[in-house]
């Protein structure tokens, strides 16, 4: 007998001498499975902790479930009932096994598992101490029983090294050599698409990885857990493909859980390691794919620091936007009224209406941010899905642009954007044209904008959140900058006739907003919401032309009639609820591409049938898309490069609210749009375009296709055929 | 047409596992009742329907009956609604119960449904991705799939859970009701699996 057995003995002599304290703790025997405690050492000392095991034995052909028990099941629980001041840590899950149930699976253990917990004394504990657990486990063959148990164990406390319990320690050791552990040097990414996962796995220099793994997800829901995964070796890489539950799921930002190689995981020598993969929005190309040559333009490659560089970027970009620039014009041109006046009174608008610019992006965030927390699938440029945010804005840039003509003046109702009364007015005056701007900034999704908000969204919510104050510090840096430095104003020409003709011209984009506007709600919700709306805008002229006509006379009756127009304007404009236009967008036009209508399953029928397709990801409300359709898209060459490469066009109109959009967007890492994804068969991944399209890239990225099989182009598919 | 494909070929390699994922228009069943009358999706044209995936051997499926939950469930919006109870489980499982069986269980358990359909062969639930019981989906009388997953959100087997719960269906046939969107559609069901062939 070797020294260390000797010990153990001594240990298991003096054990059952000290009595009750080291009774092995009682079993508890349900119809299938038998239950105790088990501890690592017959001793604890204070303050240092114990591991503590809940062993279960399950009746052959029997199983209890991991902590995401697959398909179906309920992960075992313990609820600790322990001692003043002790301390349980979570469950320890040693790896699951795959347990296939006819066409389904579950993730479990059968014969025994010992599922750990860290158990700590406080500081000052000493002498026998009593840990009771109450578990409930779900043990099951065919059928399903749930059972419980309520177990104890004693332990003795004190100064004493602690021992191991001779009588455990093979359970123990065993639990203990299941559980995962990290890699070190090892390197884990991961990638979602619309129907798969992919995890990589790569080894440190010199290792090379095990030929057979299977992934366990923490997450429910995440992939289906009957279908095959696919292992294949890239390079010195392990590159895992998992089929993803569908609908696809939302919001995943990484992937954790356990990789089981039953071979072992050479140089860390565990049959399991734990895996924490960031999702990258960029595909993992599979071997041999070409998207490292992918241009660069727009990407971010999830960095937040590049995510908060584009937001600032976007931002300033926002002010040269035709919605944006007038009011900002005005709001410049109050300065240069007031350029020789108090400097610190202006630096101080300047400040208020930065404020007032960085609080209305933060609120609309937020409000966004709380909709996606319920459930609803939205992104950003979800204010103009909604066709009556649609009409009011249409209702406000209008009557800005009546004002700006000279049709009427504001007078007491509201302050002038232009006010010069009283300085606490001009405060007032500096924050609404800061909510002001933010508003009808809304529409405009500068460039770079995208894929930041995109990014954004993957992020948890102060992330989000800060990101959308870059963008609005951004929007506001250029009148804040004059406003802090009026030195500038300086250079620009005195106060004069001049202002009122600028002040006249700049009502002209607004009148081309309020066109855009009218288009838009005409793609939402149909002709006759167009001529509804056209009709509001008419009272409101009149309201406005009335207030402004007897603009001198005295008494309530000229406002009172002006607001009324206006609501019998806006009552008209009001659009029905759920105003169901045609499911448009798909026709094909002279001197367009004959775009389809998109839907998943059509890109996977067509992408399997051997064709490439190219989806645009669009909206009437997103200038970008109507500009890259017209500069792009339309151009002679772009769509003789889609006709000679047999590339179908779809298009996916997220107009309105479309959850399957939504949710593609997010498998794609985006969650604004424009977004140009080309699909090509064999490759589960597409191809993502920059967000500004100039016919050079488009061609250049179809060129790399191969030619168009002969049969492939004479596709008479009807869409939406069985809907 | 492409339904139909879709059923062949299921039927031909045996095991294929389809889903109704929410947003998508429901799978065609043809299926018979206790009785032995046909039941199809399409005798329900035009009216919300509620599939209950059963199994009155099932811990889970018990958990809501011995409570009382499903069966006030049935009785609160059976007026408004189809509710099919369905079986999906294989005669080779200790856990199929006959006609005669069931038919006593749903008269023991005061429990309503509009119709219970045996699928003895799983094809409707394999055709509906169902996974345990109980497994829910409603549809909408457009017959699209606006809800699929779990009764309630809390996973157990105990009857006192219900009382505390949020139940998933109820709030969707509420939503349903007042024309508005259904705010929680997707949850990841939780029961017994289905013992399929």
């Amino acid at each position: 007998m070797t020294f260390q057995g000797l010990t153990r003995l001594f240990v298991a002599i003096a054990a059952l001498a000290w009595g009750a304290a080291v009774h092995a703790a009682p079993v508890v025997k349900t119809e299938h499975v038998e239950a105790q405690l088990v501890a690592e050492a017959v001793t604890a000392q204070p303050g240092k902790p114990v591991l503590v095991g809940l062993k279960l034995r399950m009746a052959e052909h029997w199983h209890t479930y991991w902590k995401n028990p697959g398909d179906s099941g309920l992960p075992t629980k313990i609820e600790w009932v322990l001692p003043e001041g002790w301390k349980a840590g979570e469950i320890q899950w040693p790896y699951p096994r795959p347990l296939p149930i006819g066409p389904l699976m579950n993730y479990g253990y059968e014969d025994e598992v010992v599922l750990l917990s860290q158990l700590t004394p406080p500081a000052g504990a000493s002498g026998a101490q009593t840990l009771r657990a109450k578990a409930e486990w779900l043990v099951c063959k065919d059928i399903c029983i749930p059972e419980k148990g309520e177990l104890d164990l004693t332990l003795e406390v004190g100064p004493a090294e602690p021992k191991p319990d001779p009588r455990n320690v093979g359970s123990i050791e065993r639990a203990k050599g299941m559980l995962p552990v990290a890699a070190p040097g090892w390197k884990s990414e991961s990638s979602l698409s619309a129907k798969q996962l992919v995890v990589r796995l790569t080894p440190p220099p010199g290792t090379s990885p095990p030929k057979q793994v299977s992934f366990f997800p923490e997450r429910e829901q995440l992939i289906e857990p009957a279908a095959p995964q696919k292992v294949t070796r890239e390079g010195d890489s392990l590159r895992i493909e998992m089929k993803l539950v569908e609908p696809p799921p939302t919001n995943v930002t990484r992937v954790a859980g356990v990789a089981v190689a039953e071979a072992g995981w050479p140089g860390i020598g565990r049959k399991a390691i734990a895996i924490e993969a960031p999702v990258s929005t960029q595909p993992i190309a599979a071997a041999g794919s070409t998207s490292a040559a992918r241009p660069a333009s727009a990407q971010i490659d999830g960095s937040v620091l590049a995510a908060l560089g584009f937001a600032f970027l976007g931002g300033i970009l926002l002010n040269l936007m035709p919605c944006v620039f007038p009011v900002l014009g005005i709001k410049v041109m109050g300065f240069v009224e007031h350029a020789h006046g108090d400097a610190r009174a202006m630096r101080l608008q300047g400040v208020i209406f930065a404020a007032g610019v960085v609080l209305s992006f933060l609120l609309l965030a937020g409000i966004m941010l709380a909709l996606r927390a319920a459930g609803g699938q939205l992104g950003w440029g979800f204010q103009l899905q909604s066709p009556l945010v649609v009409t009011l804005l249409a209702g406000l840039f209008f009557l800005l642009a009546l004002n700006l003509s000279g049709v009427f003046e504001w007078g007491i109702f509201a302050q002038s954007l232009t006010s010069n009364l009283s300085a606490k007015g001009r405060y007032a005056d500096a924050l609404l044209a800061g909510v002001l701007a933010t508003v009808v900034a809304t529409p405009c999704t500068a460039p770079f904008m995208g894929a930041a908000v995109g990014f954004t969204l993957t992020q948890g919510a102060g992330l989000a959140l800060l990101v959308f104050a870059t963008l609005g510090a951004g929007m506001a840096l250029p009148v804040l900058l004059l406003a802090l430095f009026p030195a500038l104003l300086r250079r620009l020409p005195r106060p004069g006739a001049w202002m009122e003709t600028f002040k006249q011209v700049l009502a002209f984009p607004l009148y081309a907003t309020v066109a855009w506007l009218v288009w838009v709600i005409g793609a939402q919700a149909g002709n006759d919401a167009v001529l509804a709306l056209l009709g509001g805008l008419v009272f409101i002229a009149m309201g406005a032309w009335m207030y402004g006509r007897w603009d001198h006379s005295p008494g309530l009756w000229r406002p009172t009639v002006a607001v009324l127009f206006a609501i019998a304007g806006l009552a008209i404009a009001w659009p029905a609820p759920q105003g169901s236009a045609a499911a448009g967008g798909a026709s094909a036009r002279a001197g367009e591409l004959a775009w389809q209508e998109w839907s998943p399953e059509k890109v996977s029928q067509l992408t399997g049938g051997g064709q490439a397709v190219f989806v645009d990801f669009t909206a009437a409300w997103c200038v970008t898309c109507q500009v890259n359709k017209r500069v792009a898209l339309h151009d002679a060459e772009v769509m003789q490069a889609f006709a000679a490469k047999g590339v179908v066009p779809l298009r996916a109109d997220w107009t309105r609210q479309d959850p399957r959009i939504t949710a593609t967007l997010a498998a794609l890492g985006r969650n604004a749009i424009p977004v140009y994804a080309l699909y090509t068969p064999g490759s589960p991944d597409p191809q993502l375009l920059p967000e500004v399209l100039t016919p050079s890239i488009v061609i250049a990225e179809l060129s790399r296709l191969p030619a168009a099989k002969p049969a492939a182009t004479t596709l008479t598919q009807r869409p939406g055929g069985n809907e | 047409m492409k339904r139909s494909l879709i059923a062949l070929s299921s039927l031909a390699c045996g095991m294929a596992f389809a889903s109704a994922p929410v947003g998508k228009p429901a799978p065609a069943f043809n299926v018979t009742d206790l009785a032995g009358k046909p039941v199809n999706l399409a005798d329900y044209k035009g009216k919300t329907v509620v599939l209950e995936w059963n199994n009155f051997g099932c811990p889970f499926v018990q958990k809501h009956y011995k409570s009382g939950n499903m069966q006030a469930l049935q009785k609160k919006y059976g007026k408004e609604v189809v509710w099919l109870a369905v079986n999906s489980t294989t005669r080779e499982s200790s856990d199929y119960a006959d006609p005669m069986t069931l038919d006593k269980q749903l008269r023991d358990f005061r429990a309503e449904p509009a119709r219970y359909l045996m699928d003895e062969p799983g094809q409707m639930g394999m055709a509906y991705g169902a996974k345990v019981t109980p497994h829910m989906y409603i549809i909408d009388p457009s017959g699209k799939v606006v809800y699929n997953g779990a009764i309630d959100d809390k996973r157990s087997t105990n009857p006192e859970d219900v009382k505390t719960s949020k139940n998933y269906v109820a709030a969707a046939l509420d939503e349903l009701k007042a024309g508005k969107p259904v705010t929680t559609a997707s949850t990841t069901p939780y029961g017994c699996t289905i013992k399929y062939k």
